[in-house]
């Protein structure tokens, strides 16, 4: 039942995902229609020059799901790669750890070698965009976040069109179903022009961890809005035990996120689909001083170098009585060998802010590099990380909320999940009103490092507007730069 | 050198001659250096001259990039703060170094092994170093605070205040590197002649004005290559910083080398990164041509 | 090094008061140390206990009972042997080819005073890492070498050809020539005056450059992260991937710290009176 609910909700909410007139065609392609990629809309993208290097045999516009062995030669089969070897590009996240450990599963149904590697996010994404700019990649397969990656990898179409493979029923497994993925999923991976980079492996939203023991204690109710977390912060802040009313990122570049997920509230994006910087707008200036209220008054001493881990160590020592970030940090939390609020933390929502209540998301996702000259097999590996059992593994070991709609109602997911079930109900609740955090641009890098800066100098005390004016005059002539 | 001195003009035309053969000793590692070190140099003269961000085209700017940069505030603004991480984290080493050097002139049990564990520390891995001294500054949980508290001294927030974090980073080069110190100045203390030490013994000197008088100024060449050898290495100090502070807060500890980083590898700015890259090396150029002057200087005065 | 010293005979009028010195010596040498052992400590400490016990405050200092569970985590999860072969590899090869080519480098510059080539190579020695990187990386991809140990090797000797003429020239310098003056009068050409008479001096200077230029090398992490690939990274660059993302990770990190530490650490016990020899021996008097 949720699962038809999330869907529809999901459709909904991505309506403000894409950019501009082009998301519209987004939308219907990644709608549940039998016709995965050829979007009816008036904007329609032509079919896809269907151009699977290992596939002559090619079926256009074939309904993945409907008829898989309509052409006797166009039959799928894992074994078609047998004996290639491909490399994968992982991040050291739990995805990927959960990969590692079930590759032989992959290596076993298809025959093909897999040498995967997981560095550290910060040095993968280095590593892929030199790589990648120079024009050779050392990888077939690789995952990368939307939320940072999206605009960079499309508009240098780094990555393959998988639109060739989802259109042809010889490379799409009978029972992988494209359509089980989130709307917001799908949406996420596909450019403005229509084709789709990858396959989207999860989506993360903005959730707030309460402790709800320090809730109890002093009789305050969880956050329903904006002035909630505020006003909890400042009756649960007591530094004089050890407790702080709120905690968060306050490093730069990662605290850009915490100020673009709260600026969702005031229903703007930071960066609008016209590329217009809405960062000196009333609401921004407004969203600004609220992280700096609770950053600066109501965080743990030091929280100007606080990064998610930091921030996590302290809410899981029960030092903070809320923690504003991604949904996937509740494992930990969990597990009474890392954390001293097991069964204490409340998963909430997103509160409404001033105008509206949106959970901002991030997503990350696995495509094909453009260079590999093992595309197929790569795909394969894809689409198998992708698959429902992997995806369900990954909601199990409570890693995000998975793209797949199906994993949040399978039995043997739900049986071994390593963290409540109210967690679950947060990540569907959220799914309902996700909207993107960051802006779809190609320096979102730079772009989190000059706003970080800014955020930052607001906890030491500097006045938010000025900040934001300053950072938005050194931002704006990168941004034109970079679009030009 | 003391040959002109002592050796015959005949041997000396000998030696001058020979000058040809010696360079087929060197030749090997020119045409080495060649491919890995001055074709890097040269590249990177030609890129910053270039406007290229990884992706889109290179496009030739002239001076552009140099231009931007004598403007941007923030690139401007990592001088001085790398100059202040630089002093001191050459200074402190060098007084403790002395200090240490002196103890490990002296002689106590164990004294090989204590010196292998002082001298450890300049050999550890400093990326892993960087990672384990980042959870020794935690603000809430870090060792540091809970070992100050034993002794009554509030917590410190380290790395993680704009106003400590450039001395804490310093700490932690001075942690890794004084040994350096030590083994250079422990080097000249060994060479020491003991003459000036019976007669100074003869006149009642006691042992600071030991070391003031005789000890200091006969080490003193050897400070000089230590702080040589650590200003350059300080300068160019990067692992720590990036692992522990990564240029934070804001960009309270954005040494030019992090800067530098940061364009390169973070926001793909390779043209803009080059111009980084030939400003800082001249800054660096400068004062060792300064340093060695200063030494060629201490030469002739003694 | 006991050897050589030769203020020791000088020690009894040199101290004032024995007793005093004595205890004042004893905590000096207390202080001086102490630093070195307490970060090791606290390395091996975080390695052994889990992440409740990482985290606590007041700190765990004593893990109790301790845990193998950081090390089993990050050998099961990353290949270390692996990455052990490839730095001994690496710091091996590219110190080996740094002396092949610059103890007779040192050599040359020194006798035959080609002060633009020392020049040459303090300029290099002080030129930043970073900067090289690029060009390197651009020149593997064209040589087609780009993440194999080949390229890493060389990108390393940025670090030893340096270090190694650096260190040489300043020993060879120092080097009484007379010796090798004998042998050439006696009929041996240069090459056998090098050979058979400056290198056998220059042992211990050829020690310490071996040993310097082989620690910067191994200790190295900026080639590794941009350079390698998954199948050659170095130990330096492992450390990193005991980070999990979305997981509190300190007690893999510190295993992973002190597994990357150590050989160097150990190599540090057994070689620092080289070092101390040759640095005595003047091989940082430039």
């Amino acid at each position: 039942m949720s699962k038809k609910l999330t869907r529809r909700e999901f459709l909904k909410r991505s309506a403000i995902l894409g950019t501009g007139v082009a998301s519209a065609a987004i939308l219907n392609a990644c709608a549940p229609t039998p016709e995965p990629t050829k979007a009816p809309a008036p904007t329609a993208v032509p079919p896809a020059p269907t151009t699977a290097p290992a596939a002559p045999t090619t079926a256009p516009a074939a309904p993945v799901t409907v008829a898989p062995t309509a052409a006797p030669k166009a039959a799928f089969d894992w074994k078609r790669f047998k004996g290639e070897k491909i490399e994968a590009l992982l991040i050291k996240n739990t995805q990927g750890d959960i990969m590692v450990k079930h590759l032989k599963e992959f290596e076993e149904l298809t025959g093909i070698t897999v040498g995967a590697d997981q560095p550290a996010e910060q040095q993968q994404r280095q590593k892929l965009a030199v790589e990648f700019a120079s024009g050779q990649t050392s990888f077939d397969v690789v995952y990368y976040s939307f939320h940072v990656q999206k605009r960079l990898f499309g508009k240098n179409k780094w990555v393959a069109d998988v639109r060739d493979y989802l259109n042809d029923p010889t490379m799409v497994a009978p029972d992988w179903d494209w359509n089980d993925f989130s709307a917001a999923g799908k949406a996420w991976s596909t450019e403005p022009d229509g084709r789709i980079d990858a396959v989207s492996n999860k989506i993360d939203y903005c959730i707030v961890y309460c402790n709800k023991e320090l809730f109890a204690a002093k009789n305050v109710p969880l956050p329903k809005t904006y002035d909630d977390i505020v006003s909890a912060a400042q009756k649960l802040h007591d530094p004089s035990k050890n407790i702080y009313g709120f905690v968060g990122r306050g490093l730069k570049n990662a605290n850009t996120m915490l100020w673009c997920w709260m600026l969702l509230g005031w229903d703007i994006d930071v960066i609008d689909s016209k590329l217009n910087l809405n960062t000196t707008s009333p609401e921004a200036i407004e969203c600004a001083k609220m992280y700096q209220n609770l950053m600066k008054n109501y965080a743990p001493p030091g929280v100007g170098g606080f990064n998610w881990n930091e921030s996590q160590s302290a809410f899981a020592l029960g030092q903070a009585a809320m923690w504003m970030d991604g949904v996937g940090f509740a494992a930990p939390l969990e597990d009474p060998k890392s954390s001293k609020v097991v069964g204490k933390v409340a998963y909430v929502v997103m509160p409404k802010g001033p105008k509206a209540q949106w959970a901002g998301m991030t997503g990350d996702g696995m495509g094909v590099s453009a260079f590999s000259k093992k595309k197929g097999p790569a795909w394969y590996f894809c689409m198998w990380a992708a698959s429902k059992a992997m995806l369900a593994r990954s909601f199990a070991a409570g890693s995000g909320a998975q793209s797949r709609n199906s994993v949040y109602t399978d039995p043997d997911a739900l049986k071994s999940l390593v963290v409540p079930k109210e967690w679950v109900d947060t990540v569907v609740a959220s799914g309902k009103i996700g909207r993107a955090a960051l802006p779809i641009i190609v320096p979102v890098t730079e772009f989190r490092d000059i706003f970080g800066v800014a955020l930052n100098n607001m906890i030491g005390g500097a006045d938010a507007a000025t900040e934001l004016k300053k950072a938005t005059d050194e931002f704006k002539p990168i941004l034109a730069k970079s679009e030009a | 050198m003391e040959i002109t001195s002592r050796a015959l003009v005949a041997q000396r035309k000998k030696a001058y001659s020979r000058r040809g053969v010696y360079l087929w000793f060197i030749a090997p590692a020119v045409a080495v250096i060649f491919a890995v070190i001055v074709f890097p140099w040269i590249f990177t003269l030609w890129m910053s001259v270039n406007d290229w961000r990884i992706g889109s085209e290179i496009k030739f700017i002239g001076l552009e990039n140099f231009a931007t940069l004598a403007t941007n505030t923030r690139f401007l603004s990592t001088i001085p703060r790398t100059l202040y991480f630089t002093v001191l984290a050459v200074i402190l080493p060098v007084i403790l170094g002395v200090f240490a050097a002196e103890v490990f002139h002296q002689n106590f049990p164990l004294r090989g092994l204590l010196r292998g564990i002082y001298v450890a520390p300049m050999m550890a891995t400093p990326v892993a170093i960087a990672l384990v001294f980042t959870m020794m500054f935690h603000p809430q949980v870090g060792v540091l605070n809970f070992l100050l508290s034993l002794v009554g001294i509030p917590k410190q927030l380290w790395v993680y205040s704009a106003d400590t974090v450039i001395p804490t980073l310093a700490l932690v080069e001075v942690w890794q590197w004084t040994p350096l110190v030590m083994l250079i100045v422990l080097g000249g203390l060994a060479s020491l002649p003991t003459e000036p030490y019976e007669s100074a013994v003869i006149d009642g000197a006691n042992q600071w004005q030991m070391f003031r008088y005789i000890t200091f100024p006969l080490i003193l060449p050897f400070l000089m290559i230590a702080i040589i050898i650590r200003t350059i290495d300080a300068l160019k100090s990067f692992d720590i910083i990036y692992v522990i502070s990564q240029g934070g807060p804001g960009t309270a500890s954005e040494t030019i080398n992090i800067y530098l980083y940061l364009q390169a590898f973070s926001f793909l700015q390779i043209g803009h990164a080059s111009a980084v890259v030939v400003v800082f090396f001249t800054i660096i150029l400068a004062l060792a041509i300064i340093l060695l002057v200063a030494r060629e200087r201490l030469r002739w005065n003694r | 090094m006991e050897s050589v010293n030769p203020v020791r005979k000088f020690e009894i009028p040199y101290r004032l008061n024995r007793f005093f010195g004595r205890v004042a010596l004893f905590g000096a040498v207390i202080a001086v140390v102490s630093p070195a052992i307490f970060v090791f400590f606290w390395m091996l400490s975080l390695s052994l206990k889990n992440e409740i016990d990482n985290i606590a405050y007041p700190p765990v200092f004593i893990p109790a009972p301790p845990t193998l569970d950081n090390y089993i985590k990050i050998f099961s999860e990353s290949n270390y042997v692996l990455y052990a072969y490839n730095s001994v590899i690496v710091s091996g090869m590219a110190t080996l080819i740094a002396l092949l080519v610059g103890v007779p480098a040192g050599y040359g510059i020194a006798k035959g005073k080609a002060q633009g080539l020392g020049m040459l190579i303090m300029v290099a020695r002080i030129t930043p890492g970073l900067s090289y990187l690029i060009p390197l990386f651009m020149l593997f991809r064209a040589l087609q070498i780009s993440g194999t140990l080949l390229a890493l090797t060389i990108s390393h000797l940025v670090i030893t050809i340096p270090m190694v003429v650096w260190v040489m020239i300043s020993f060879f310098e120092d080097m009484h020539p007379e010796l090798e003056e004998a042998a050439l009068t006696d009929g041996c050409n240069v090459w056998q005056a090098f050979y058979r008479v400056a290198m056998p001096i220059a042992r211990p200077g050829i020690a310490v450059a071996a040993i310097l230029a082989f620690i910067q090398s191994w200790n190295n992490f900026l080639f590794g992260v941009v350079i390698a690939g998954r199948t050659t990274r170095t130990l330096p660059v492992a450390v990193f991937n005991a980070m999990t993302f979305e997981q509190l990770s300190w007690g893999p990190v510190a295993a992973a710290a002190l597994v990357v530490t150590l050989p160097s650490l150990l190599l540090t016990i057994f070689v620092q009176r080289d070092i101390v020899t040759g640095l005595a021996a003047g091989s940082v008097k430039g």
